[in-house]
């Protein structure tokens, strides 16, 4: 007898396995039954182990954090386009595009909070007709050199308060130079256009389009800031701290490597002097560095500024940026430091 | 995203920020107590805005629903139509509401480089009660900073969390400290011979005197303690800073 021979039942099993169910359907069917809850109690099991649980707590942290300040950022964009007429920033900034970026930049000693509530706003202000180089300047200066920030550095460096003053010179170095450097190379199709910042409508509430508005700037770059924080707490959790003292010893790879740390870490610009002082191992010209990069370039404003911007924008930004802070830190602090 | 799930998730965000700052201390586990009053008004604005969203989309015709409906078509601009990006939002809001992970602990006090002591040039002699309790930077700026060697044979008494070393028979009393929420977590850590550890993240308070090494006052002295007697704690609400040890009941 032939073992091929297959019996009556089987062909026509397989044709109605052909025409609709694959022919391992019972192991399908136990397999759907078995996996999700398999991989229920795995992904269960992986959420409590240490990493995970500590990676989720700095997630969380980090978001949580920001969310406040998030909340500010989208509730001035909402009100500077709902409430503020175009005219304002005109009458306020000079006409010149290159005097208008410095006085942006010392204006961003006004906006008290960390860097998340600065792209709404500079996203805004845009839309409002100030020019984006103004803008720019104004979106890294504000988180750096407001006054909250200023003096949480104090309190973290009680032994050199002319930290402050380098801190507060070289970002505001880096903010305007960022600034110019936008009027001279800078392109406007590397923005996504900010239609939505339209100003007030006639005829329609002011109210409710501050409303809308707020909503969605919040909506929108809340799902950014979970993107970001998710960076962060995988670099966070995945760098053991230990590494750090290996770079300590050469000045100029302890700048470079501070800067690169303050980018991945994405520490609050609120927090990250007191992260400064106590990486007692570097140079003070490294931890001004850590400082003044950390505020205006990190996963989290990363992926604020994609959303917010664009991608083709936030890639050549960032990058500019973290030259340019670099640059700047390493000078004023060979000079003060 | 549609608007009724928009709503959704605005109030999802608030009861998640309320949650775990006004009805549980939740929110010191992740960020400094000085946060709260910013995490509530932040809650209850959420929610506000939610409520507000999905009255907008009830009322009757004329008003702001309708308005914004109409004026999408020609400004361009379209208000209910937020990317999709937007969903990742629930995930904290739903960890925040069911799932909040714990403080930070033994895990990541053992990758990370022990926080430096501050700085302190004169010392006060220390108080005579026996057994004496301290704060972990406390302890180890009066082995490395005091020259006089006033901490030489006293009795103290430190509070913190246990983070067992492998291949060691000592261990580590540690606190972890931050400075604005729990991404710039820093560790202090005293580390604890003569008394076998703990698991993992147990709270304890531990009396013992300096464990000699090195030149008492100087930084070679080791910030260690020969272990007495060992006492299973509360983990205190507020986990995150280098307090004194709870007063105990005898």
């Amino acid at each position: 007898m032939q073992t091929t021979v297959e019996p009556p039942g089987a062909a026509e099993a397989e044709d109605v396995a052909a025409a609709g169910w694959p022919r391992s359907w019972p192991l399908l069917l136990l397999g759907a039954a078995v996996l999700p809850g398999l991989v229920l109690f795995s992904v269960g099991r992986w959420l409590d182990s240490p990493a995970v649980q500590a990676w989720r707590t700095v997630c969380l942290a980090i978001t949580t954090q920001a969310l406040p300040f998030l909340l500010l950022g989208t509730a001035l964009s909402g009100a500077i386009n709902a409430f503020v007429p175009a005219r304002v920033f005109t009458r306020i900034l000079p006409k010149r595009a290159a005097f208008a970026v410095p006085v942006a930049g010392v204006a961003g000693v006004v906006l008290p909070g960390c860097e998340c509530a600065s792209v709404p706003v500079a996203n805004s202000l845009i839309g409002r007709g100030v020019t984006p180089a103004a803008a720019f300047a104004f979106l890294l200066s504000a988180p750096a050199i407001n006054p909250v920030v200023l003096t949480a550095t104090a309190i973290a460096f009680p032994a050199s308060p002319v930290m402050v003053l380098a801190r507060l010179l070289a970002s505001l170095a880096t903010a305007v130079v960022m600034g110019w450097l936008w009027l001279w190379l800078g392109r406007e199709e590397w923005l996504t256009p900010v239609a939505r910042h339209t100003g007030h409508q006639p005829g329609h509430s002011r109210f409710t389009e501050f409303r809308t508005g707020f909503q969605h700037d919040f909506l929108h770059a809340g799902g950014f800031l979970v993107v970001g924080a998710m960076a962060a707490a995988t670099f966070n959790v995945a760098v053991p701290r230990s590494v750090l003292d290996t770079f300590a010893g050469s000045p100029w790879l302890s700048v470079l490597f501070l800067a690169a740390l303050a980018i991945i870490l994405a520490v609050c610009s609120e927090a990250d002097a007191f992260v400064a002082s106590s990486l007692t191992g570097f140079s003070p010209t490294a931890r001004l560095a850590f400082m003044v990069v950390g505020p205006m370039v990190d996963l989290k404003l990363i992926a604020l500024q994609t959303g917010t911007f664009g991608r083709a924008f936030a890639a050549r930004f960032s990058a500019a940026t973290t030259v340019v802070a670099v640059l700047s830190s390493a000078l004023i602090g060979a000079v003060l430091l | 995203m549609r608007r009724p799930l928009q709503v959704t998730l605005l109030v999802l965000s608030g009861l998640g920020l309320l949650h775990v700052s006004l009805f549980t201390d939740l929110c010191l586990r992740y960020v400094k107590p000085s946060m709260r009053p910013m995490l509530i008004a932040s809650g209850f604005l959420l929610i506000l805005l939610g409520i507000a969203e999905a009255w907008s989309r009830r009322s009757p015709a004329g008003t702001d629903g309708d308005h914004i409906e109409a004026s999408e078509g020609h400004v361009g601009h379209n208000h209910s139509k937020v990317p999709r990006v937007a969903w990742l939002l629930f995930l904290p809001a739903l960890s925040l509401l069911f799932y909040a992970p714990p403080a930070l602990g033994a895990y990541t006090a053992s990758r990370a480089a022990p926080k430096a002591v501050p700085q302190q040039d004169s010392f006060d002699p220390l108080p005579a009660t026996s057994p004496l309790p301290m704060t972990l930077t406390d302890f180890t700026t009066r082995v490395q900073q005091d020259r006089k060697g006033t901490i030489k044979g006293r009795t103290v008494q430190m509070t913190g969390f246990v983070t067992p070393d492998r291949g060691s028979t000592s261990w580590d009393l540690t606190r972890i400290m931050i400075s604005c929420c729990a991404a710039d977590a820093q560790s202090i850590k005293v580390r604890v011979y003569g008394i076998p550890a703990l698991a993992a993240n147990t709270w304890v308070t531990i009396t013992g005197t300096w464990h000699a090494g090195g030149t008492l006052g100087t930084s070679s002295a080791p910030a260690a303690l020969d272990g007495v007697t060992v006492e299973k704690v509360a983990k205190p609400v507020n986990a995150y800073q280098d307090a004194l040890p709870f007063p105990t009941s005898r």
